[in-house]
């Protein structure tokens, strides 16, 4: 087997990749090239996110097409799990085993010797704040804890791919905050956050890169503002908070561009709908030397929760 | 990797599953399966110790000497009899218009001898040792071949292979073992290994309390020239045939638990077979792990003599096979059944959704 190009050996890449459950679609002709950094998998359930996720971990194996981790396919487990920590969504653990024992014995099958093994545990542990609970049975922990746990798991052998799905249900706040904080900084060292939500405004804060996925299918991918840029039959929307909203709403109408100016009930602002967003801001560049005062200018559908509305329907989007 | 690492895995998969063979609670009927047989010869042993002593208690109330109790022969009368041996212990009798039965008990301390009378002449002896070890020994090789053998390691190595992965996949918790760095192949005979090191373990000790309650009840004398003119060398073959039997079966079950999702359809199927390998053709016989195990056995079960006339017709005799054959056989057999259980290992996807 040839070695693959040298670019795909920082990448997670998906190519024509199809599973199907008997008659049931999983996902459908998925290309994708993942990049280093976070990366949420974005839609509502049945929509194929775990499948991926399950798929690039080799734990369910495509119809058709190829999957490559950093270079390595999920049929060669003794270079994969080298690189690959995978939290999964299945609130599951062996029997008996305390949260140390149960990242320190799953370690042992690297084949690392006990020392070391036991430093990977405890750092891992560290890192996700259960210390104290190290020592108590799993089967005792709260669902939070629990998600911790597997965090810890994951991340224990060090990987350079991290594939965590639904990492942030049942965290407290304070937790979660903690979490999102160890992701970036996870994503910051280079590595693969990889990352399912349907929590959208999370998603939106801590993403680099987002896969909308809807009905087995990629429906769009990439950097949020990138992805929004693309929706060219929902106009963007721009807010503007200035002193004359009345006077802005006539001159942007200067454009073609522009179909919608709504002047704020407060009379303190502005929501523009334009079909081409940069040669509004342009124009804004030229009002705002004419004596209206701007106070602040927003995109107010450039995130993940409008995109995926647009893109997927409304009524998913609560989910 | 090399050899060092697979066999350092292996050591820490064995680690994980012990403590799920040996502590599980859903594995406490395997530990009763393996001491039924225990309490049956222990309370046999009890049972002969009891007796034993309340002959030589009966003894010392009515002393009598064994070679005169020999003496009695059928056709005697009371007189003669009591001429002979004195009164006896206890006396029974049911009476009919027509004829009186009597029975008469005298023990020297080691047996009971029962003189029956109809109408004042002696008609038939009995004679009940208080233990006879030939005897137990045939009752031996009977329950560890057809209890033992058939019903409880097979039931043991269907609860404890069978739970290696489809246990797992139930509980939801294989995907842990399949997301580490470990080949499936590696991962089967660890879990394999733990099985059998449980199974054996656990059966072994059972064949050795069996052995021992067995023994037990008769004096150091006895049991000493039993040992020594081969009883040793039955012990370490009964042993060895109840971890051959782990082995086979094991390796089965293990399989069964990768290709079936109900475990008893396999079990079901396996059981039947096994059982009806008795009345199998000879050369059909030969395709069963029961087969090969009876042949290593050191003392042939003898037939039930109460069984049907019907079925005793329809037994088959199979020579046993030689024992390297044998042994040789039950370990192709179970490495050809690893290789596939290792092929479906491979195959293995997680979708507990449907498990």
């Amino acid at each position: 087997m040839s070695a693959p190009p040298p670019i795909e050996q920082s990448l997670v890449v998906f190519e024509n990749v199809s599973r199907f459950y008997g008659e049931v679609l999983g996902v459908n002709r998925v290309t994708l090239s993942i990049p280093p950094g976070i990366t949420s998998l974005v839609g509502p359930n049945g929509s194929g996110k775990t499948t991926l996720m399950n798929l690039m971990t080799g734990l369910v194996r495509p119809t058709r097409g190829t999957i490559r981790i950093l270079g390595v396919t999920p049929d060669d487990p003794e270079r994969l799990f080298r690189l690959l920590g995978y939290s999964t969504q299945f609130d599951s653990f062996p029997k008996g085993l305390t949260g140390f024992q149960f990242i320190y014995s799953f370690l042992r099958l690297f084949g690392t010797e006990h020392a070391e093994c036991e430093k990977q545990a405890w750092k891992s542990i560290e890192r996700v704040n259960m210390v104290e609970a190290a020592n108590r049975k799993v089967a005792g922990y709260s669902k939070g804890m629990r998600q911790r746990i597997k965090l810890a798991q994951a991340i224990a052998h060090d990987p350079r791919v991290l594939v965590l799905d639904e990492p942030l249900n049942g965290l407290d706040p304070l937790v979660r905050a903690e979490t999102i904080a160890l992701f970036r900084e996870l994503g910051a060292e280079g590595r693969h956050v990889i990352v399912s939500s349907h929590i959208l405004h999370e998603v939106d804060t801590i993403s680099d890169q987002v896969i909308l996925l809807s009905n087995g299918y990629v429906v769009a991918e990439g950097k949020i503002s990138g992805v929004r840029s693309e929706i060219s039959d929902h106009p963007m929307q721009v807010l503007i908070r200035c002193n004359k909203p009345g006077v802005l709403a006539a001159r942007v109408f200067e454009q073609d561009s522009v179909v919608e100016a709504r002047v704020h009930a407060d009379n303190g602002g502005l929501l523009i709908k334009t079909r081409d967003a940069d040669k509004f801001y342009k124009l804004l560049n030229h009002i705002a030397l004419d004596g209206i005062e701007i106070e602040s200018v927003a995109p107010a559908d450039d995130n993940v929760n409008s995109v995926y509305e647009y893109l997927i329907g409304g009524e998913e989007s609560t989910k | 990797m090399n050899v060092t690492q697979y066999w350092s895995q292996i050591r820490a998969v064995i680690r994980l599953e012990m403590r799920k063979t040996f502590f599980a609670r859903r594995g406490l009927w395997v530990y009763l399966l393996a001491l039924a047989p225990v309490l049956l010869f222990g309370g046999h042993a009890i049972d002969m110790m009891r007796t034993r002593q309340d002959r030589h208690e009966l003894a010392r109330a009515h002393p009598v000497l064994t070679s005169a109790l020999r003496s009695i022969k059928p056709g005697m009368t009371p007189d003669e009899v009591i001429a002979a041996v004195g009164e006896p212990y206890r006396r029974t009798s049911v009476g009919g218009r027509r004829r009186i039965r009597t029975w008469w008990n005298y023990t020297d301390g080691e047996s009971q001898y029962t003189f029956g009378f109809v109408d004042d002449e002696l008609q038939n002896i009995s004679i009940r040792d208080t233990g006879n070890l030939q005897q137990d020994k045939l009752i031996f090789a009977t329950v560890f071949q057809f209890f033992f053998l058939r019903l409880a390691i097979f039931f043991g190595c269907v609860g404890i292979f069978m739970n290696l992965f489809r246990g797992e996949l139930i509980d939801k918790s294989l995907h842990y073992y399949l997301l580490a760095p470990i080949r499936r192949e590696v991962l089967l005979v660890g879990k394999y290994l733990a099985g059998l090191i449980a199974t054996v373990v656990i059966f072994t000790t059972s064949t050795a309390l069996q052995f021992w309650m067995l023994l037990i009840p008769y004096d150091s004398a006895t049991t000493s020239q039993y040992l020594q003119s081969g009883g040793w060398s039955h012990l370490v073959a009964y042993m060895g045939v109840t971890a051959l039997a782990c082995l086979g079966y094991g390796s089965v079950f293990l399989a069964a638990g990768l290709f079936f999702r109900n475990p008893l359809i396999p079990a079901g199927i396996v059981l039947v077979w096994e059982s009806a390998n008795l009345f199998l053709p000879a050369a059909l016989k030969k395709v069963s792990v029961i087969f090969y195990l009876q042949s290593l056995c050191p003392v042939v079960a003898p037939p039930d003599r109460d069984m049907n006339q019907l079925l005793a017709l329809l037994i088959s005799s199979a020579e046993p096979t030689p024992a390297v054959w044998a042994v040789t056989g039950l370990f192709v057999v179970t490495a050809v059944i690893l290789v596939l259980a290792a092929r479906q290992a491979r195959k293995l996807e997680i979708n507990y959704g449907t498990d």
